[in-house]
């Protein structure tokens, strides 16, 4: 059995969710209580592989809404009950979605791993980063020669590039993809030396700098809320894949050129009988989630129960090609900008 | 998915600190937390021994777990006594008297189902998430008795979940009731408690969603469904 462990976008998205499953009581609670309310499995559901295979999964909301990431001790035992809820069920394979993954690392819950009675085991758990940044560079990859940008000559600007998902992004796009030029955009210094060292190039520029000059822009890191991007600046077409978490860049930027493209989503072949996608606002729940909880879904249906992403920058080719395999094999495709917009640019 | 904005640990780090187990302060707030513990140990070997009078097939085995309840009594006082406190007993009896009364009540009626959602349920999920969150804080002697108890008590949910289980659909509609009935004391019990066990750095938050958690477990064991589950909790968390 695979499991997701999800969360609401924001407060009142999980008081209408609650309503909605007729959990009233909880729906009408104040964020007070939603902090001390349980993890709850609220859904199962079943998914068979245009391969053949039939696997069977849970979905367990954290009770987490984002508004409690202020509160450090209330968000670590969110994280830590809703594990602990998977494990209990004997859920084989769990993707940490969301915050939930954020809250880890940032976290470093390592360090909580009994949780009262129970000593969870790490390895039922992966972060899906690995499935999340093979999709985002497959995404650049088809996406771009869509809007008329040739990847061999492109510039191609990742920020967040020193994280888990973005250093695998930049490794694949360097190694595999052979993209024009490399601008690695990230908060620290050093971890961005010893990238630009591992991969033998790219050009390391502040965000101010790389924006006008990138061709493609990704997204791995969420946008600071004061951010403002000129549109006038950025170079037309320009691709931009958001990845981070939330999606929130098409609210700064999109139109006149500028296509912004939701990161690191998958689309299963067939609808899925499950409600929870609903909350993460996919355009087709019934189809589309995250590429993290799809890795869940593709450990199961590959058998292969280990903590498949899990620390900071492990993530290499091989396992790319790994879970990108078993990705197209099992019947997922990586969303991309829409045909009539490909039509009217062609 | 690292952000850039994401909160950072660096500036939370720390904050699971030691209380100072001397201060007056401490030792003030533990009196009356002490003695609610010590009260509820010895209540549960009452309330065992009662069981033992609905469930005489099961006479011999509530007795064994009846006296676990009072070797934990013992142990708790023994805690007391090491940091130099005086369980303030009768603040304790008067903390558990509404949920005593209701238990004296089904008991004379012959309620089974209500005295055993009452003292195998509720007081033992309320025991073992407030254990769990007391021992990380606890004093190193304090320490190693908690976690003796801790292990006995997950027993003794575990007679009640049982038998309710082997009767859930009978019981099942007494089981809403008493729960209706009794988990709103649990909650006001919590508040009541709650600023004292602050002291002894455990916070609200943290006992109700143990608490919930551990009788959520303990309902879904029984054969709720997690509607049913999450319905039943609802009347603790709606404070």
């Amino acid at each position: 059995m695979f499991g997701l462990i999800g969360h609401s976008t924001s407060f009142d998205a999980a008081r209408r969710k609650a309503l909605e499953l007729g959990f009233d009581h909880i729906a009408d609670g104040d964020l007070d209580v939603w902090c001390s309310a349980p993890p709850q499995l609220v859904e199962h559901v079943e998914i068979t592989s245009p391969a053949g295979p039939t696997i069977k999964g849970a979905y367990i909301d954290s009770c987490f809404v984002p508004e409690m990431l202020g509160r450090f001790k209330t968000a670590r035992r969110k994280v830590l009950n809703a594990m602990e809820l998977a494990q209990k069920k004997g859920i084989n394979i769990t993707a940490l979605g969301g915050f939930t993954s954020i809250i880890f690392e940032n976290f470093n819950l390592l360090q909580h791993q009994t949780i009262r009675s129970t000593t969870l085991e790490w390895e039922r758990f992966t972060t899906g980063n690995t499935h999340t940044a093979w999709v985002i560079a497959r995404q650049v990859e088809n996406n771009a020669p869509a809007l008329g940008i040739d990847l061999k000559t492109a510039k191609v600007a990742v920020v967040g590039a020193t994280g888990d998902i973005g250093s695998a992004v930049c490794r694949w796009l360097s190694m595999r993809t052979g993209v024009g030029e490399l601008l690695l955009v990230a908060r620290r210094q050093q971890p961005l030396l010893d990238l630009q060292t591992e991969l033998g190039g790219g050009r390391i520029l502040s965000l101010e700098e790389a924006l006008p000059e990138a061709d493609v822009v990704v997204w791995v890191a969420s946008m600071p809320k004061t951010l403002e991007i000129e549109p006038s600046s950025l170079r037309q077409p320009c691709l931009m894949i958001d990845g981070g978490y939330p999606k929130n860049l098409d609210t700064k930027v999109a139109g006149n050129g500028i296509h912004v493209l939701k990161g690191g989503i998958v689309e299963f072949c067939r609808d899925i009988g499950w409600t929870m996608m609903q909350l993460a606002e996919m355009e087709k729940p019934q189809r589309q989630m995250f590429a993290c909880f799809a890795e869940a879904m593709l450990l199961e249906f590959e058998r292969c129960h280990t903590n498949f992403s899990w620390g900071r920058n492990n993530i290499t080719l091989e396992k790319m090609d790994f879970i990108g395999a078993a990705s197209v094999r099992h019947g997922f495709s990586t969303l991309n900008i829409s045909p009539s917009l490909q039509i009217s640019i062609a | 998915m690292t952000t850039l904005n994401a909160p950072e640990a660096t500036a939370v780090e720390g904050m699971d600190a030691l209380p100072d187990f001397t201060t007056d302060a401490y030792k003030d707030a533990y009196s009356r937390i002490n003695a609610i513990v010590i009260e509820g140990e010895i209540e549960a070997h009452d309330n065992y021994i009662s069981l033992g009078t609905l469930i005489p097939e099961h006479k011999d085995e509530l007795a064994k777990l009846a006296r676990m309840e009072m070797k934990h009594a013992k142990g708790f006082t023994s805690c007391g006594r090491n940091l130099g406190v005086q369980a303030d007993m009768p603040f304790a009896k008067d903390f558990f008297g509404p949920l005593h009364g209701n238990f004296q009540t089904a008991l004379q009626e012959g309620k089974v189902v209500t005295c055993l959602l009452i003292q195998a349920l509720l007081i033992e999920a309320f025991a073992i998430s407030a254990y769990h969150i007391y021992i990380p804080v606890s004093d190193p002697f304090a320490r190693k008795i908690t976690e003796g108890v801790v292990k006995d008590e997950y027993l003794h949910l575990n007679y009640g979940q049982e038998w309710l289980k082997a009767n859930f659909e009978s019981s099942k509609e007494e089981l809403f009731q008493a729960n209706k009935a009794n988990l709103p004391l649990i909650r006001s019990m919590l508040e009541q408690v709650a600023s004292d066990a602050a002291v002894l750095h455990m916070e609200k938050e943290d006992l109700i969603e143990d608490f919930l958690i551990a009788y959520q477990e303990a309902l879904d064991e029984i054969g709720f469904t997690s509607r049913e589950k999450a319905r039943m909790a609802a009347a603790a968390l709606a404070g």
